[in-house]
């Protein structure tokens, strides 16, 4: 009984699928239907999957109107990346674009053998996430933006701010891959700019507190990544520095507003937007995705917090409060997403 | 044989709960014989038991088994040579498994446990002539799970598989002490015919003082960690049960009872 | 028909996994937490030696030992350190995070330009044409099918009756005269090579490695074992072991169809819900019986 029952919920439940899936194929005048993947719950990822839609919409691609929009989120579970990927392959939805890293590879894996086209963003190496060769060449039909950090850029800003200081801190989870290479840039660049970087490696939230207390005692100021787990206790670490008087130097615009002194950041809706035109070029057949490198925002902007420097009793020099794409005159209280 | 000698043993040492239940406590048991222990709770007869088998460890003393100190040998190893049946009948057998396949993991200790098929088909019948003698219908049910069967049907069976495998000592632990008078009848005559049939070692606790006067050529009375009563052969022949139970009231008087 | 073999491709690799969860949970009783760091495990030995230029198939071994040696570390710090049997496991969940980090050398590795078990030369040579589409639920079938004829020989066998005896009643393993703490210890290390090796396939039907993938993991191998062991209790013609395995393909199945009508950010309440259903039709059984007899 018990066993018929489920049976019958499942039959149902693949036929009304087959249907679904059925009535994207027939329907008239380029209707298009693409599987969004984005990997955890996170802020810059949804200023991505928002861009995403509205570059695809400056192509004349809109929800709703000639484009379906599969949007699932994995909730930072592989398995379940794995299987919305294989979904969406069951679907033949006719482009996925991946947010994030892992959600990136699970779309490739799935959409490698359906041959359906994948359009990642948010991936900060895409070499080292074989999405990309070495020389960033798209290894199949798949390619996208990345958001590495500008390391370079923040580096210069840094130093700018503060001639005098020696050492930066950064806190890192070590379980994401994109933190990792990052602090290895930052490792590499440091020395050109008479820095050195100081490091400390939590595995979760509940370690940020010690980390930070430990580092803090350490360091000249601290600088973020745009590590998940990191970027979600900014306002703890933000409490602490504060109380030792040390600048905190954010990753992109969103820290800046709730409090970190300064950012060459990346604008995550520009990253999105720029993504959503390469998808759309895929969807018309104007380009395959292989015939596209992987992009990078190639200008950081350039974003301060004037309140925060004035709390710290740090003067903005004028070649960076001139530079800058937005300057925040107050902290926004720190909301949780 | 089997000798405890200048046995201490106490609870909870160096807490304020610290209980001395052996001084120097001392037993020898001759082989082939078969003692019953009575007396009150906390009088030490399990303590012994546990002791005997190494289920707790002791503070002071020795264990010979035939002459060859056991004290530091683990518990799993000594009951190699001891067969155990606890007083509560599901600690003999295997609940989820069938009769059939308890009766092949009893029939294989000693042994070791490899990658030879589990059941012994040849054995079977052998198993149902052990079950037959017993009168409870288990040489049919060679396939139904222990855990389905009654206590006493339990107990049967554990008492069966402690024995089956040559053994030296068996210690009952209040072993009829959880089944209807009825039942209890039943497996105290088993007992008795294995005890002869196998010329087993046996030490049997039990509250039952007329299965502790009817069975056994030894018995043995326990109170605060020594033998108040120690009778053997014509000497325990003699004894009754109203014997018994004078010396427990004296005890008791004593203890304030 | 896609849609049924990703099921039947996640539900078997699961399969493994929660075959492995059955011998801890229902067998020896013991609820091991080790499962969320030898899943991972099995993965992270898979992708350090697939990138290192090792033939696909030998992983397959190299991680089942990997996870049965994690499997002995648990048991030995339960047994022999005598701490409990959660916390054990705990404690070897999180050892083996950073022991994964260090076999992996990064918390994510691909494996897209490598040969895998689903994935070479061999395999295509072997297959005809035809198949070649359905080559990764062909491979998966088969390993389940073999770990699974494995296992059922291993249970039935003396060395396994006394390993169910010790979950039964660890009292008449030491009756038979028999160290209980050993056998403890050999049924973790057979559940966490099996959890490992569903790892090890998961991380190449996926063809990647990522640090996150055995969040979970138990939790997914319970729902299996409690649901085929629940649904399949009155067909008495059938193995444990196959229920086990169509308990994860039924889990998989309900995920992949929860999926589709609801948020994935909700699927952890659904899990949750549909593990008390099942646990409550369970034991509602159990009552029915004992007032009956």
């Amino acid at each position: 009984m018990k066993k018929s029952t489920t049976a019958k919920v499942l039959g149902a439940a693949m036929l009304t699928m087959s249907l679904a899936g059925a009535a994207n194929v027939y329907a008239e005048d380029a209707q298009y239907t693409i599987g969004i993947q984005q990997f955890a719950e996170h802020g810059s990822l949804d200023n991505c999957r928002e861009g995403f839609l509205e570059g695809l919409k400056e192509e004349g691609i809109e929800e709703g109107v000639n484009l379906t929009i599969d949007y699932k989120n994995a909730a930072a579970d592989m398995g379940m990346a794995g299987q919305i990927a294989d979904s969406f392959a069951a679907d033949k939805v006719d482009l996925m674009c991946g947010i994030a890293t892992p959600s990136a590879q699970s779309c490739y894996n799935a959409a490698m053998d359906a041959g359906i086209p994948v359009i990642f963003t948010a991936v900060t190496d895409p070499v080292a996430a074989e999405l990309a060769d070495e020389e960033g060449n798209p290894v199949g039909e798949i390619t996208g933006t990345s958001d590495k950090l500008p390391v370079q850029q923040q580096l210069e800003m840094i130093r700018t701010m503060l001639p005098e200081a020696k050492t930066i801190g950064i806190i890192y989870t070590t379980s994401e891959a994109n933190s990792e290479s990052a602090i290895k840039e930052y490792e590499a660049l440091a020395g050109d700019y008479g820095f050195e970087i100081e490091t400390t490696g939590i595995t979760a939230t509940a370690d940020i507190p010690l980390a930070a207390e430990t580092i803090l005692g350490k360091v000249d100021c601290m600088t973020n990544l745009t590590d998940n787990t990191v970027v979600a206790s900014l306002a703890t670490i933000l409490e602490m520095a504060n109380e030792k008087n040390i600048p905190v130097f954010g990753s992109e615009i969103e820290q800046v507003k709730i409090g970190c002194l300064a950012a060459e950041g990346l604008d995550y809706i520009e990253l999105g937007k720029q993504t959503g035109r390469m998808a759309a070029q895929v969807l018309k057949g104007e380009k395959k995705a292989s015939e596209i490198p992987y992009e990078t925002i190639e200008e950081a902007s350039l974003y301060i917090n004037s309140a925060v420097a004035e709390n710290l009793g740090i003067e903005v020099p004028e070649d960076l409060s001139s530079a800058a794409a937005e300057t925040f005159t107050e902290i926004t209280e720190y909301t949780a997403e | 044989m089997l000798e405890l000698k200048d046995i201490y043993k106490y609870y909870n040492p160096g807490t304020v709960n610290e209980l001395c239940l052996f001084k120097g406590f001392n037993l020898t048991v001759k082989e082939g014989e078969f003692v019953s222990v009575v007396g009150s709770n906390g009088s030490g007869k399990t303590s012994m038991l546990n002791i005997i088998c190494g289920s707790i460890p002791i503070e002071s003393g020795s264990i010979l088994l035939d002459g060859k100190d056991i004290t530091r040998e683990k518990e799993f190893r000594r009951n190699g040579k001891i067969g155990r049946v606890y007083q509560n009948p599901a600690l003999g057998t295997c609940p989820s498994m069938t009769i059939l396949e308890n009766m092949s993991l009893a029939d294989n200790k000693g042994k070791t446990y490899g990658l030879r098929r589990g059941t012994n088909k040849k054995r079977i019948d052998y198993y149902r002539e052990l079950l037959r003698p017993l009168n409870l219908g288990l040489e049919d049910k060679m396939y139904v799970k222990v855990g389905s069967l009654s206590g006493g049907q339990r107990q049967a069976m554990a008492l069966l598989m402690s024995t089956m495998t040559p053994i030296e000592f068996l210690i009952l632990d209040e072993h009829t002490a959880a089944l209807d008078p009825k039942t209890a009848e039943i497996i105290m005559q088993l007992t008795d015919t294995l005890v002869k049939e196998k010329h087993l070692t046996t030490i049997m606790v039990t509250h039952n003082l007329r299965y502790a006067v009817e069975y056994g050529d030894r018995l043995i009375m326990m109170h605060q960690g020594t033998s108040v009563i120690d009778r053997a052969g014509a000497e325990k022949a003699a004894l009754g049960i109203d014997d018994i139970l004078s010396k427990f009231n004296e005890i008791s008087i004593e203890c304030g009872n | 028909m896609d849609f049924f073999i990703t099921i039947l491709e996640q539900g078997f690799i699961y399969g493994i996994l929660a075959l492995g969860v059955y011998i801890t949970y229902k067998i020896l009783d013991f609820p091991d937490l080790t499962t969320d760091g030898s899943f991972p495990l099995g993965a992270s030995v898979t992708a350090a030696l697939i990138s290192r230029g090792m033939n696909p198939y030998l992983t397959l071994p190299v991680a089942l030992l990997a996870g049965a040696l994690a499997g002995i570390c648990t048991g030995l710090i339960h047994v022999k350190g005598r701490v409990r049997d959660l916390l054990s496991g705990i404690i070897m969940m999180t050892a083996l995070w950073t022991i994964n980090l260090r076999i992996a050398g990064t918390s994510n590795v691909p494996l897209f330009s490598k040969e895998t078990i689903f994935k070479n030369g061999f395999l295509e040579g072997l297959l005809p044409e035809g198949l070649l589409p359905y080559r990764t639920i062909l491979v998966i079938l088969l390993l389940t099918l073999v770990t699974k004829l494995i296992l059922d020989f291993y249970m039935s066998s003396q060395s396994g009756f006394l390993l169910r005896a010790v979950g039964d009643n660890d009292k008449l393993v030491t009756a038979l005269a028999k160290d209980q703490g050993n056998m403890k210890i050999l049924g973790l290390a057979i559940a966490n090579g099996l959890v490992s090796l569903a790892g090890c396939i998961f991380c190449q039907e996926e063809r990647v490695f990522e640090i996150s993938m055995g969040t979970g993991a138990v939790v997914i191998g319970l729902a299996s074992v409690i649901i085929g062991t629940s649904l399949f209790k009155n067909l008495t013609f059938m193995k444990a072991t196959t229920a086990v395995i169509l308990g994860s393909v039924i889990y998989k199945a309900c995920t992949a169809i929860a999926m589709r009508s609801f948020e994935p950010q909700d699927m952890k309440l659904i899990t949750a819900v549909l593990f008390l259903i099942v646990l409550l039709i369970s034991m509602d059984r159990k009552k029915k019986v004992k007032t009956h007899a």
